[in-house]
């Protein structure tokens, strides 16, 4: 009983913290590759995943997605919509990363800023911070409502 | 509450899919709706407003050009980096790497006529760096250039003569 009234007290601060961690990461995610789509687009070509005809378009709007719900998560205008949308680009990121990894195919994850090493390891890092971040934003949908 | 959150899933993502694209139109560094990612088709490229490719100077014929590095019908440019360029390069090839260009500027008019035939090549299809030091080339009134669009990576993948600077 204790333990939960604990939990219930730290839950919005909690809350908080989530809200301005993922907004300002997605926020920060989407400068460089809006400063620089070309950049971002040969980054999509690396993975070797997508159709050719579709990295150019994605490479316009994944981060203008980013952005936008970035900021609108800390604005507070649809939250929750924001949080289901990192959850969804942080999904496919998972995906993409993970099958990247797995399959051994060596690559720049390109997602804060563009660089011209490819580590395995390091993108085993960035598996592991997309899944902290999925996992904070499914606690944020689990303890807010839409108001 | 579906309802409300699908609601503004559509709002923010609306939103951003217009900024996207508005944004993209005025930006100088905007991208064409869809680019070059096919490696078979020359070099890969987004279509950059900044791009310099042109798909109508790449060679893109691996044995064409065997015959131009056998027979020297045209004087070969390496513009990867010097220290790369030791490592290995196509046979007669002379460095000049794009990051050093305005320094050796100079030396290239000096030792290169410009009427002369020109293959440039950097490292893959994946690099628009021949393509930007051509487009230079051409403003300085160099006539006759082309580009080598698989680059070394290709020249080494058939197993053809390497040369390689010592040191």
């Amino acid at each position: 009983m204790k333990s939960r009234k604990m939990k219930n007290n730290y839950t919005p601060v909690l809350l908080f913290i989530i809200k301005l961690m993922l907004g300002i990461t997605f926020i920060y995610a989407s400068y460089h590759k809006i400063a620089d789509p070309a950049g971002f687009a040969k980054i999509l070509y690396g993975y070797e995943i997508f159709p050719g005809s579709s990295i150019n378009i994605l490479a316009i709007t994944v981060p203008f997605v980013e952005l936008v719900a970035g900021f609108s998560l800390i604005l507070g205008l649809f939250p929750r919509s924001a949080v289901l949308i990192i959850n969804a680009l942080l999904s496919g990121f998972i995906l993409i990363i993970g099958f990247n990894l797995l399959r051994g195919h060596q690559f720049d994850c390109g997602c804060f800023v563009f660089s011209s090493e490819n580590q395995t390891a390091s993108n085993i890092y960035l598996l592991i911070r997309d899944f902290l971040m999925l996992a904070s934003g499914i606690y944020f949908l689990r303890n807010t409502t839409a108001s | 509450m579906i309802q409300k959150d699908l609601k503004g899933i559509f709002l923010l993502v609306f939103f951003a899919l217009i900024a996207a694209f508005s944004y993209n139109y005025l930006s100088p560094f905007g991208i064409a709706l869809f680019g070059q990612w096919e490696p078979s088709k020359g070099v890969v490229t987004s279509y950059s407003g900044t791009d310099s490719v042109e798909a109508s100077i790449e060679i893109k014929s691996i044995e064409m050009i065997k015959q131009i590095v056998k027979k020297k019908e045209r004087i070969i440019l390496d513009v990867r980096p010097r220290e790369i360029y030791n490592q290995g390069h196509l046979p007669d090839a002379l460095s000049f790497p794009l990051k050093d260009f305005d320094d050796s500027v100079s030396q290239l008019i000096r030792s290169i006529d410009r009427q002369s035939a020109l293959l440039v090549y950097c490292s893959s299809v994946g690099c628009t760096d021949s393509h930007t030091f051509a487009a230079r080339l051409k403003n300085l009134r160099y006539t006759d250039v082309k580009v080598f669009s698989g680059g070394f990576r290709q020249w080494q993948k058939v197993g053809y003569e390497i040369q390689k600077n010592e040191k």
